[in-house]
């Protein structure tokens, strides 16, 4: 079962969120802050992220450096109320940009993708 | 190989910077003077050298570059005379930077008028820690690199699975490893020897699995853009037949694809961004064109590309200029087909090229109109749900690559 980490510091969010994608079969383990965000990875070794820009201590895009910079290859999805901040040259750094809305689809649909995603880190065998 | 005027008689360089030209002898001071003082800044404990690698230019381009005042040392290489071509260039750049013995080499374009000290920083840096390939991002108008967001940026990404925003951008750095493996290609067609060498380079780096990353380059490129429907010449067909040429080769690594993933970004916090100068596109002229082609391509059209999409080109080219379309999804399949005809070498390929530039410029057509009331940031959602589109059609690229022969 694939592990999905939602960092995001509203509540209700978690919540709604963690319902929804355990219902698409995902084990949801959510955090209200970006604080250890490093060391919650390291523990729990999600499978992918989901990660709110603008949360009250901490900006999403910052720890989204912070988390390349550790684990460059996990899938982080970055999930924002606002469009405006894929204007920022650092969310290019995100496996996929959702802007949120009560309806999850995008975001589900996103979240398979970015599990499903593969690209080979070494050439073919019968090349050189 | 190459001619040679090196009057420090350099026998070793941690760093290079390359400069390949072809008649620049008007603008190649800049990159020079750019590159000398980024050296200097951010790599005094290096041994650093700014080769010039021409093809032999007749305006006084190496007078223009052995007379640039700088502190770091300079070597002229060109090939022979009658050897045209960026990629020749390149390759000996590539020779000369391995008897070198460099770890590192930067390339930056000899027209580039906004490079600043601070590119050689950016496209060299990385390459001393953990990376062997850099790309560059930079802001460009929304009408420049009608090639690169409709052709190279979509297909790579959605081929190779790498998210690598300007794979033709022209200024890169790359590992001395990777200059090795470079010279070891088997593959230096005529059209890599000449435009094609920038978008080989890309791929070939992903190919080996090279990490890579995009360095943030800070100000917009300036150089010489051009209206494209003006004067596409051989860049088209050499670009994009050097895609092609790739994807046959490496078919093994890209069928194994799934999506595209992120690549690393280097360099930011670089102050404000600079917006980029305006680029003029003919609209009219380019309905004109891709009209036009039916009346030359038509029948071979109706060969190339399935029933399906032939008559959605059909319908296409009823619309009026006010009201043209050219969807995303039906060029991203169009272009798949074209691909599969390449490969299977029906007609021959150059012609097969030849007539894949009325539906470029059709696409263009209606990209440019849809962009038209955008900002750069809007164009860049675009061109991003552009990707998405190619990437959802991969299903059908294998298919098509597999099935058809």
């Amino acid at each position: 079962m694939k592990k999905i980490l939602i960092v995001d510091d509203e509540e209700v969010i978690r919540m709604l969120y963690a319902e929804e994608l355990e219902d698409e079969g995902y084990k949801v383990i959510t955090s209200g802050t970006g604080h250890r965000l490093i060391e919650i990875i390291q523990e729990e070794r999600p499978d992918l992220v989901v990660l709110d820009i603008k949360m009250a201590e901490h900006n999403g895009l910052d720890l989204l450096q912070d988390i390349r910079k550790e684990f460059y290859n996990i899938p982080v999805i970055l999930c924002s109320a606002y469009s405006t901040f894929k204007g920022d040259l650092k969310s290019i750094a995100a496996d996929y940009y959702v802007v949120k809305s009560a309806d999850l689809s995008e975001l589900k649909q996103k979240i398979k993708m970015a599990l499903e995603g593969h690209v080979p880190t070494h050439p073919p065998e019968n090349e050189a | 190989m190459y001619i040679e005027e090196d009057p420090h008689n350099i026998k070793a360089a941690d760093l290079v910077v390359g400069i390949p030209s072809y008649n620049e002898a008007g603008l190649i001071s800049c990159p020079t003077e750019k590159a000398s003082e980024g050296l200097v800044k951010y790599f005094g404990d290096k041994n650093s050298v700014i080769i010039n690698c021409d093809n032999n230019s007749s305006d006084g381009t190496r007078q223009a570059f052995m007379n640039t005042s700088t502190e770091v040392p300079k070597i002229y290489l060109s090939t022979p005379p009658g050897v045209k071509g960026k990629g020749n260039n390149l390759r000996n750049l590539f020779r000369k930077s391995r008897d070198l013995g460099a770890q590192a080499i930067v390339v930056v374009d000899a027209d580039l008028k906004s490079i600043t000290p601070r590119w050689i920083k950016n496209l060299a840096e990385p390459l001393f820690e953990d990376f062997g390939f850099v790309a560059p991002l930079y802001v460009r108008h929304k009408y420049d690199g009608t090639i690169t967001n409709n052709i190279a940026y979509p297909i790579i990404r959605s081929v190779y699975g790498r998210r690598v925003r300007q794979p033709i951008g022209g200024d890169f750095g790359f590992s001395g490893e990777l200059a090795e493996i470079y010279l070891n290609q088997a593959d230096w067609a005529p059209s890599v020897a000449e435009f094609g060498i920038d978008i080989w380079m890309t791929t070939t780096a992903m190919c080996h699995g090279i990490p890579i990353c995009q360095s943030y380059m800070g100000r917009p490129k300036v150089h010489k853009p051009k209206d494209p429907g003006e004067s596409l010449g051989p860049m088209f067909l050499q670009v994009v037949g050097t895609i092609f040429d790739m994807m046959i080769k490496n078919v093994e690594f890209w069928k194994e694809v799934r999506w595209s993933k992120p690549t690393a970004i280097f360099g930011f916090g670089l102050g404000e961004m600079e917006m980029p100068p305006p680029v003029e596109v003919d609209v009219e002229r380019l309905y004109d064109k891709f009209q036009a082609g039916f009346a030359d391509y038509n029948t071979i059209w109706g060969k190339l590309i399935s029933a399906n999409l032939y008559k959605k080109l059909g319908e296409v080219k009823t619309l009026s200029l006010t009201n043209f379309e050219f969807p995303a999804n039906l060029w991203a399949e169009i272009l798949i087909d074209f691909a599969v005809a390449y490969k299977n070498g029906l007609n021959n390929k150059k012609k097969i090229m030849e007539t894949l530039i009325p539906l470029y410029y059709g696409r263009t057509c209606s990209f440019v109109i849809e962009l038209e009331p955008m900002t750069i940031q809007q164009a860049e959602d675009l061109i991003e749900d552009q990707c998405g589109v190619f990437e959802h059609a991969k299903p059908y690229l294998l298919k098509r690559w597999f099935d058809t022969k």
